[in-house]
């Protein structure tokens, strides 16, 4: 198993609480650097990372649920017109 | 939509439907009514298998609401976030619920999800479908999801859907996210 550590300066624990903003582009510059630094050095948070992207991905390209016609005409007749 | 329809702005259906126009109404609704069933749908608690009479009935509620209020939205440029929030709405009426914190430690989703635990198994052929996957989450988890990484809202626009601050859309995102890599990570039963 192993263990958390510093690699670029940042703990592990710092950079799993970042890796979504990380993921969606909203931190800093120098903030989302050193983030990427401790990512290549540190090989469980880089696969964590490389994971939830691969996941968030998936889900992005779920296609969407169509809205079944039973539904839609349900609504129609409870929508007065 | 119909590439006719696609010219027609929200902003504009928005303002002839608090005019008292019914076909912009009925407009908006066509629009909008199966991005406000997806949400419905995980935002809500499951129901029985195959029952969508909740569905439906939020999704009356919403439209409905949206005609009463149309007149204080007409600068709306995009209808999708206000929908949402009416349909929030809606279903805390049907479900009402208290918020509980999320009290589990971030470490511990983190290590359900393979992080300083050795990996716990890849995400390939042999787990979960992102689609069973999603489904098996809690509804506050589908409704984050769903609002950031299906409709693309800004922390912003989920916010005022969800009715959380920023800070706890983002924390509640990230959470959401580690329980969902930890499900397609999980093996079938009996493998
Ligand atoms: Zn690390």
């Amino acid at each position: 198993m192993e263990s958390e550590r510093i690699v670029a300066g940042l703990h592990c624990g710092e950079v799993l609480a970042d890796l979504s903003e990380h993921l969606d582009g909203r931190l800093s510059f120098d903030r989302a650097e050193r983030i990427d630094e401790h990512l290549a050095g540190c090989a469980e948070c880089g696969r964590l990372f490389g994971e939830v992207t691969a996941a968030v991905r998936a889900l992005r390209q779920l296609p969407d649920e169509l809205l079944p016609p039973e539904v839609e005409e349900r609504l129609a007749e409870a929508l007065p017109g | 939509m119909t590439a006719d329809d696609a010219k027609v702005s929200d902003e504009t259906l928005i303002g002839r439907t608090a005019a008292g126009d019914p076909s912009a109404f009925d407009r908006l609704v066509r629009r909008h009514q199966a991005a406000v069933y997806r949400f419905a749908r995980a935002a809500a608690p499951d129901g029985p298998p195959g029952d969508t009479g909740d569905a439906v009935e939020i999704l009356r509620e919403t439209f409905l609401a949206a005609r009463r209020a149309a007149s204080r939205h007409r600068d709306e440029t995009s209808a999708r976030p206000w929908l949402l929030a009416l349909a929030r709405q809606a279903i805390d009426r049907r479900h009402p619920r208290f918020r509980e914190a999320d009290l589990t430690p971030l470490r511990e989703l983190a290590r359900a999800a393979g992080w300083q635990s050795g990996g716990g198994g890849a995400v390939d052929e042999s787990g979960l479908s992102v689609e069973t996957a999603f489904a098996a989450l809690p509804p506050e988890d589908r409704e984050i999801l769903t609002l950031c990484d299906r409709e693309y809202f800004t922390v912003d626009e989920a916010a005022r859907v969800t009715g959380l601050s920023d800070a706890a859309v983002r924390t509640r995102l990230h959470r959401a996210r580690l329980r969902l890599l930890a499900r397609l990570k999980e093996r079938p039963h009996g493998e």
